[in-house]
């Protein structure tokens, strides 16, 4: 799930995503990704000129090999290959950025599965995005133990530093399950914390520059606080 | 799987004590004891119960949390409570919760008057509300097809529809967004929900959430009534209620009955009713006079048909489509033998006499409900979607639900392929072939000739003789051959090896089991028992002249030899095969007199007299259900005042004839009939009743069956080996394959709902096919040979055979029909 | 007492890898034993060491094995390493830095249930976590510790590791099987349960990381001994994960039974700012609350489920006085909002009302009735779903409630007298637009 989405009263038009990527192509009525495809959402209606989403076929969708092994790849290890429907959802995301419709299409195809089993998959689930969105995860925590410990500031000088950057995925997260190192955020699977507001500016630095993103504060280095605190 | 045996033990519920099948979920179990538990999502049609509503919490003695009674099966000794205040204080809160977010919009709601959510508030809730936030709101309402308008609003996420298309259609197309609160039902990037299906989650939906854009505003429950018939529109023949308000029919619903649909409604039979009242309806009477047909008065045009059939000296011919009750087919087998004298009456059966005996035979008959318990089932020559719907979705339940082993054999790719767990192609055509080389595999003998013959894999016929041989385990189970009516067509050189199969499955005489055949319209089953077939009477009683089938018919049209053609709601050029043969033989015709309700092509061009048709909602008298379901049809809404019923007009024309046929209502037609039936001996529409009967069923009723002229048909093996065209294609061309869509009628082209589904050509090819010829999917083709061609979009399909192209037929124009086949050429359209 | 099972060697270097797993004493004759054992034997050893689960309900281990059917049926070991309960990161640590006692682990589990393919359901967010548990996975493949015929003996396994991609009620047990099949991962009513129809329909055992990996200890000590460690039925030690307002937060490896107050002032060093503890949870954000007066508890199942809370996933999150307990609702209910999977009423309407509740107390516009209400829905939520995560909302914020009242009732009298303040100043200002709607 790629937002949550707002219900206060109101708000009858939902967030239907960054529709300043595409633009509109048709009738105009209906608001499209790039690509020509629909923009999903609560109150939104069906394109009626649109055929019925069933299993693509093969001989006429197009997968690009190197993803098609990957998804086959994951089918292989499980007795019933549907199980690989996250990681195969992730791989075409990976390739795509988001979830876009054809990367839902392209998953299909090779897991013979309809698009609409698969987008409903993606729908629910945090990491799996429906809705366009920048290369560069930043996931901040803002869950209990970090907001304890400042997390809802730093989520504010994060947005501010990158700004509307569209390279950027920046999404209060979750309890992200690292806790010890609060305020943490997760930048590109990779967990740093705790980060002090002082350390945005070189963090968004370090992502854009593809360099390591603050190596002394990564979870991966850190020693666990006490292993033998039993003994006190 | 053989069907369960219900074991019954006793539970209290309420301080009542109760008897229920062991096992069977609490919420119906205690409806045995007068006890309502309200519910939701519990949908047994749809398989195990969710749970997810929460609405049926009850209270059971030595369990510390409510349990869910729609999840809970039913112990011996089991002790519930459903009114203690526990249970009422959880009702309530479900409801309470359920209500905040829902607009109780029901003085404007489709719903309002027959809706779940209303009556169970009603009977459950607190009728308070402590909700003082701003409720959710959404647009509303949406389309979700052109048949459907969703009002997220209402939605109380119940899952039934999306349990539906997921787990009972299996098009798994409509699906739930997101999740937790911000959940919404909806299809892929705003892809409609289109599928054969899909108007049945209409009926699902416990609120006004979905809802039948057709039927939007048009009536309130209070002043409509439902009225139970059953649907003609396909062979499946599934029971429904007509929605009636001021003498129009306004919606369609199922008439649940399991042993023909399971409670299911394909959306032909749900929203074509439409064609009732639509404005291109034949409502009058009419007469050819200056090369076009005028609206006359029946006065005239009884006298013209009256002149007609009298000036044409008994050389006349009549032919039944499968709208045709068992009674009006009965009528016109009277008028054309007993009254004119001529022998030449069919409703395209397909087979001679013999071969229906031995097809018919009660001992080999299989039921719908088979298909569901069965260990296997082997689909033959047909595309149950499309041919027959209903029996689609009892299909998958059977494999979803009762591990049924299904296997395919068919020459298209078949829908039910990913369900099957073998799939065999052969050739277009080669019925003959394919029988003879899967008989072959069963006794040991030649696999390999036929095989070829059939352009079939030989290694996977012995597969699926495998397969069929060891059903039950060790040996064969129940197998029912679900097979479609038109590979008869190879005549003997497909039945005779059938049969051998199955007296080697041991079908005959087993319960659950046996030989079920899809007729290429809706009552085939019953115009043949009437004796609407050249070679055979009422009862299929033999005649001592047989006369010409469809074929031989157009034949003697063309020669001459016959020169008025009665037409019981059929038009040849979109019904028969060789519409180039039928166009000449109805032009040599100096009369044919149709009943019609649509001024298709043929009665357009070629009717002299038009007689205008009742519509299935309107109708009365009987048909006959493939697996010998005797079933009534009743009128739900008297006849636009121009229409008169066909038995009256059969009626009419024989007495004009001097003929006393000794009519005075349908009903003694039907008795009529049922008295020069042997095997309906004994039958009247009171016994049939509202779910209809089947008539093998009764022991005497089953041995009034005559006995094949040749007998012991199943048992002789053909003597001769029958030579077969080899399936091979040469340079270039494809084998021509036809397939019917279910959108392909003229109530459907009525239907203005439905004008979205009318189905345009298109040819269906390989790809590799496609990448020899050069041609690109979507790409617009001319499919043709011998002189004829038809324009058709390229359709590639990745499971389409190699050598094979699959055009439509039924369709108004550029139908498969125009092309003789058996080999076509494609090639791109000379302009795009 | 140093009785440091599970972290003993947690931070020598390179103890991801075989080789210097081996080297401290890993895959060696525990192991050995443990497959040579009748499996009979082994789930009764389990059992009497009163080992019991570390993921959340605290059921024995060894029960749970021990109703897995006999037969040749496909059979399934699924650890849970989920971990999405909010300050819960205990898993995370041992997964990172011993990747192989928790094959080891599964490795015995497997056997003790008969299962002969198991799947590691790892949370997406995991990535790290999750590639050193491949490399580790692969590492015990080659060194024949994984696939089939196990140390010479029948025994075979199958291990793949499953990545999540974000949801935490994939922790819940039947959600995580439907996510594992490749659905929506949305909770399956019980029963059946796992161990009669699991995954893909099969016989499946479901455990935490911390009690699989903490098989081979009670194996190579022996039911016996292991069971002499903490108290009565609460056997063993417990990973514990402390954050919030501590000093030094972080993972700990306490013997059941320690007091709270030794963890959070002993281990912890005590409260950020020498401030007073305002509440805590003792066992993740699912938890009723406590409060200071319950400090001195002894950190196990029982005394903490007598108090009215529970020990959860034994991740203690500490809230000190300056904190506001309606953020801290507000923030705990968002979540639950966030996270109900939406297949239940009550969990998917009571979390949204609650947090609209909530929302209004903010702003200003609510009455203290509203407490009233917002208490009573969590009394209907409680009990009333599918699965337990609406009641993991409802405990701890009904908790709150009770336990806080008077300080809702001062903050919600505050906020409105704010909120009429601002409403007062925005009509004095006479060139503000209009309040109510705009006429443009
Ligand atoms: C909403 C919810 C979330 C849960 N999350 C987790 C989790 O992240 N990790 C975990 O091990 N158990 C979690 N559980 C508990 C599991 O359902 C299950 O009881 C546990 O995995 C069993 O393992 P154990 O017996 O070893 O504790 C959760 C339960 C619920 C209801
Ligand atoms: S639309 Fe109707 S059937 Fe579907 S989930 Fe909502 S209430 Fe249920
Ligand atoms: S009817 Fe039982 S939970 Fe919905």
């Amino acid at each position: 799930m790629s937002r949550e989405l707002e219900e206060e009263v109101g708000t009858a038009g939902l967030p239907t995503g960054d529709l300043t990527l595409g633009q509109h192509v048709g009738s105009g009525e209906v608001p499209r990704y790039r690509g020509g495809s629909r923009t999903p959402g609560w109150d939104d209606a069906v394109d009626l000129t649109k055929d019925p989403a069933t299993i693509p076929d093969p001989s006429t969708c197009h997968v690009p090999e190197d993803l098609r092994a990957e998804i086959e790849a994951h089918m292989a290890k499980y007795p019933d290959t549907r199980s690989a429907a996250i990681p195969a959802l992730m791989a075409a995301q990976k390739r795509h950025v988001w979830c876009t419709p054809e990367a839902i299409e392209q998953v299909a195809c090779v897991m013979r599965l309809t698009p609409g089993y698969l987008v409903a998959v993606a729908g629910f689930y945090d990491m799996l995005e429906t809705r366009p969105v920048g290369r560069h995860k930043v996931y901040v925590c803002t869950n209990i133990s970090c907001s304890l410990r400042g997390a809802d500031d730093l989520m504010d000088r994060v947005v501010e530093e990158i700004g509307d950057d569209p390279d950027f995925n920046v999404r209060s997260f979750e309890c992200l399950g690292a806790c010890d190192i609060a305020p943490m955020i997760s930048v590109d699977d990779v967990y740093v914390g705790p980060v002090a507001l002082e350390d945005v500016p070189t963090m968004v630095a370090q992502i854009r520059a593809g360099d390591e993103v603050l190596p002394e504060q990564q979870i991966i280095r850190r020693k666990s606080v006490d292993p033998n605190a039993v003994s006190t | 799987m053989p069907r369960p045996e219900p074991q019954f033990i006793t539970f209290s519920i309420d301080g009542r004590e109760v008897q229920a099948p062991a096992n069977e979920m609490l919420v119906d179990a205690a409806k045995r004891g007068d006890v309502e538990i309200p519910v939701f999502c519990y949908e047994p049609k749809l398989g195990a119960p969710v749970g997810a509503c929460r609405m049926c919490l009850v209270d059971i003695e030595g369990i510390p949390k409510l349990q869910t009674g729609c999840s809970t099966p039913v112990k011996d000794g089991m002790v519930v409570h459903t009114q203690t205040k526990r249970v009422k204080d959880a009702q309530e809160s479900v409801l309470e919760f359920l209500l905040i977010n829902h607009p109780l919009d029901c003085p404007v709601c489709d719903k309002g008057g027959e809706c779940p959510l209303q009556d169970v508030s009603f009977g459950w809730g607190g009728g308070k509300t402590r909700f003082i936030e701003p409720k959710r709101h959404f647009k509303k309402p949406l389309e979700l097809s052109p048949l459907v308008a969703i009002d997220r609003e209402r939605c109380i996420l119940c899952y039934r529809c999306v349990r539906f298309s997921q787990e009972l259609s299996e098009d798994y197309q409509l699906v739930l967004h997101e999740r937790g609160a911000a959940t919404f039902v909806g299809t892929f990037d705003g892809h409609p929900y289109v599928a054969p299906f899909s108007g049945n989650i209409i009926e699902l939906c416990p609120v006004g959430a979905l809802t039948s854009r057709p039927y939007r505003f048009r009536a309130r429950p209070w002043d409509i009534e439902n009225s139970g018939s059953v649907c003609t529109l396909c062979p499946a023949q599934c029971n429904v209620a007509f929605t009636v308000r001021d003498d129009r029919v306004l919606r369609v619903m199922a008439r649940d009955n399991d042993e023909v649909d399971d409670g299911w409604l394909c959306d032909k039979g749900r929203f074509a009713y439409q064609s009732v009242h639509a404005e291109q309806r034949i409502v009058a009477p009419m007469v050819r006079d200056g090369g076009v047909l005028r609206e006359v008065p029946w006065a005239r045009a009884i006298e013209e048909a009256t002149l007609a059939l009298k000036k044409s000296g008994g050389r006349v011919a009549g032919l039944a489509g499968g709208a045709t009750t068992n009674e009006e087919g009965f009528l016109l087998q009277r008028l054309v033998r007993d009254v004119h004298g001529s022998p030449h009456v069919d409703s395209s059966a397909g087979l001679p006499r013999a071969g229906l005996l031995a097809m018919g035979d009660p001992a080999l008959q299989a039921t719908v409900a088979d298909l569901e318990f069965a260990h296997t089932v082997l689909v033959l020559g047909t595309e149950p979607v499309d041919d027959m719907p209903i029996v689609d979705l009892r299909l998958r339940k059977g494999v979803r639900r009762n591990r049924m082993t299904l296997a395919v054999a068919t020459s298209r790719p078949s829908s039910l392929d990913p369900n099957a767990v073998l799939s065999v192609r052969y050739a277009p055509g080669a019925e003959a072939a394919f029988v003879a080389a899967l008989s072959a595999a069963f006794y040991g003998g030649d696999v390999d000739t036929p095989a070829r013959a059939a352009g079939t894999d030989a290694g996977a016929v012995a597969e699926l003789a495998a397969l069929l041989r060891t059903s039950g385990g060790d040996e064969a189970g129940d197998v029912v051959v679900l097979y479609g009516e038109r590979v008869l067509a190879g005549g003997e050189a497909v039945t005779q090896p059938l049969l051998k199969l199955a007296g080697a499955l041991g079908l005959s005489g087993r319960a659950g089991a046996g030989l079920l055949g899809i007729p290429a319209a809706t009552n085939g089953r019953g115009l043949r028992e009437a004796g609407v077939v050249p070679d055979a009477g009422p009862g299929l009683a033999e005649l001592a002249t047989a006369g010409a089938d469809a074929a031989g018919i157009a034949a003697s049209l063309t020669a001459g030899d016959t020169t008025v053609l009665y037409l019981m709601h059929t038009d040849p050029l979109r019904d028969q095969p060789q519409r180039a043969t039928w166009d000449r033989a109805l032009d040599k015709a100096t009369h044919v007199i149709a009943h019609a309700g649509f001024m298709t092509e043929g009665i357009r061009e070629h009717a002299t007299v038009v007689f205008p048709a009742e519509s299935y909602a309107e109708k009365e008298g009987t048909i006959v259900h493939p697996d010998g379901r005797l079933q009534r049809l009743r009128p739900a809404i008297g006849r636009p005042a121009g229409v008169r019923a066909a038995w009256q007009v059969l009626d009419e024309l024989m007495r004009a004839a001097g003929v006393d046929t000794g009519l005075h209502t349908v009903h003694s037609a039907t008795r009529q009939l049922f008295e020069s039936v042997p095997f309906y001996a004994g039958l009247t529409v009171d016994t049939l009743g509202g779910k209809g009967l089947r008539w093998w069923e009764d022991e005497a009723r089953a041995a009034a069956w005559p006995e094949p002229a040749k007998p012991g048909l199943l048992a002789t093996v053909a003597s001769s080996t029958p030579t077969y065209e080899a399936a091979a294609t040469p340079n270039g061309a494809l084998r021509l394959g036809t397939f019917k869509s279910i959108w392909a009628s003229p109530e459907v082209e009525a239907s203005p709902a439905l004008k979205f589904l009318h189905p345009t050509q298109r040819v269906e090819l390989s790809p590799v096919d496609a990448e020899r010829l050069g041609i690109r999917h979507g790409e617009h083709v001319t499919v043709g040979g011998d002189g004829a061609s038809v324009a058709a979009v390229a359709h590639l399909r990745n499971e389409s055979p190699a050598g094979s192209a699959f055009l439509q037929s039924g369709i108004p124009e550029g139908a498969a029909n125009v092309l003789e086949g058996p080999l076509v050429e494609i090639r791109k359209a000379q302009s795009t | 007492m140093s009785s440091a099972i599970l972290f003993k060697d947690i931070d020598q270097p390179g103890l991801n890898t075989l080789a210097v797993y081996r080297e401290r004493g890993g895959y060696g004759d525990v192991l050995r034993k443990g497959l040579s054992m009748p499996r009979e034997a082994l789930v009764t050893e389990l059992v009497n060491s009163g080992l019991r689960g570390r993921g959340g309900a605290g059921f024995s281990m060894g029960k749970k094995a021990s109703f897995m059917p006999k037969g040749t049926m496909d059979k399934y070991l699924v650890c849970n390493a989920d971990e999405s309960e909010p300050g819960t990161f205990k898993d995370r640590e041992l997964m990172t830095k011993s990747p192989h006692m928790l094959i080891e682990g599964m490795i015995l589990g497997a056997y003790a249930a008969g299962a002969t393919r198991a799947f590691i359901y790892i949370r997406g967010e995991y990535a790290q976590m999750a590639d050193i548990l491949d490399d580790a996975v692969a590492e015990a493949y080659d060194a024949g510790l994984l696939g089939n015929n196990i140390l010479g003996t029948d025994h075979s396994l199958e291990l793949a590791v499953h990545r999540g991609a974000g949801a935490y009620i994939c922790g819940e047990e039947t959600a995580l099987l439907d996510s594992l099949e490749g659905k929506r991962g949305n909770p399956r009513l019980k029963p059946p349960f796992p161990a009669n129809q699991g995954l893909y329909q099969g016989p499946t055992l479901i455990n935490n990381v911390e009690t699989l990996a903490t098989i081979p200890h009670v194996l190579g000590m022996g039911a016996d001994e292991y069971a002499k460690i903490g108290v009565e039925n609460s056997t063993g030690t417990k990973l514990i994960s402390v954050s919030g307002h501590v000093k030094r937060p972080g993972n700990y490896e306490i013997e059941l039974g320690m007091s709270a107050r030794d963890i959070i002032y002993g281990l912890c060093g005590g409260i950020e700012g020498d401030l007073e503890v305002k509440l805590w949870f003792p066992g993740g954000s699912s938890s009723p609350v406590l409060t200071k007066d319950d400090l001195d508890l002894a950190y196990d199942f029982d005394t903490l489920a007598k108090a009215g809370s529970m020990l959860g996933s034994g991740a203690i999150i500490v809230v000190d006085e300056e904190t506001s307990v309606v953020d801290v609702c507000l923030k705990l209910a968002k979540f639950y909002k966030h996270e109900s999977c939406g297949k239940c009423t009550p969990c998917r309407e009571g979390t949204q009302w609650t947090v609209k509740m909530l929302e209004r107390i903010k702003s200003g516009q609510a009455t203290p009735m509203d407490l009233d209400i917002m208490a009573s829905v969590q009394e209907q939520i409680t009990g009333h779903c599918l699965c337990v995560l609406g009641d993991a909302m409802a405990m701890p914020v009904g908790s709150m409630i009770a336990k806080f009242r008077p300080e809702f009732e001062a903050y919600i009298e505050e906020a409105r007298q704010r909120s009429d303040a601002e409403l007062i100043a925005s009509l004095d200002a006479p060139n503000e637009a209009p309040l109510v709607g705009s006429l443009v």
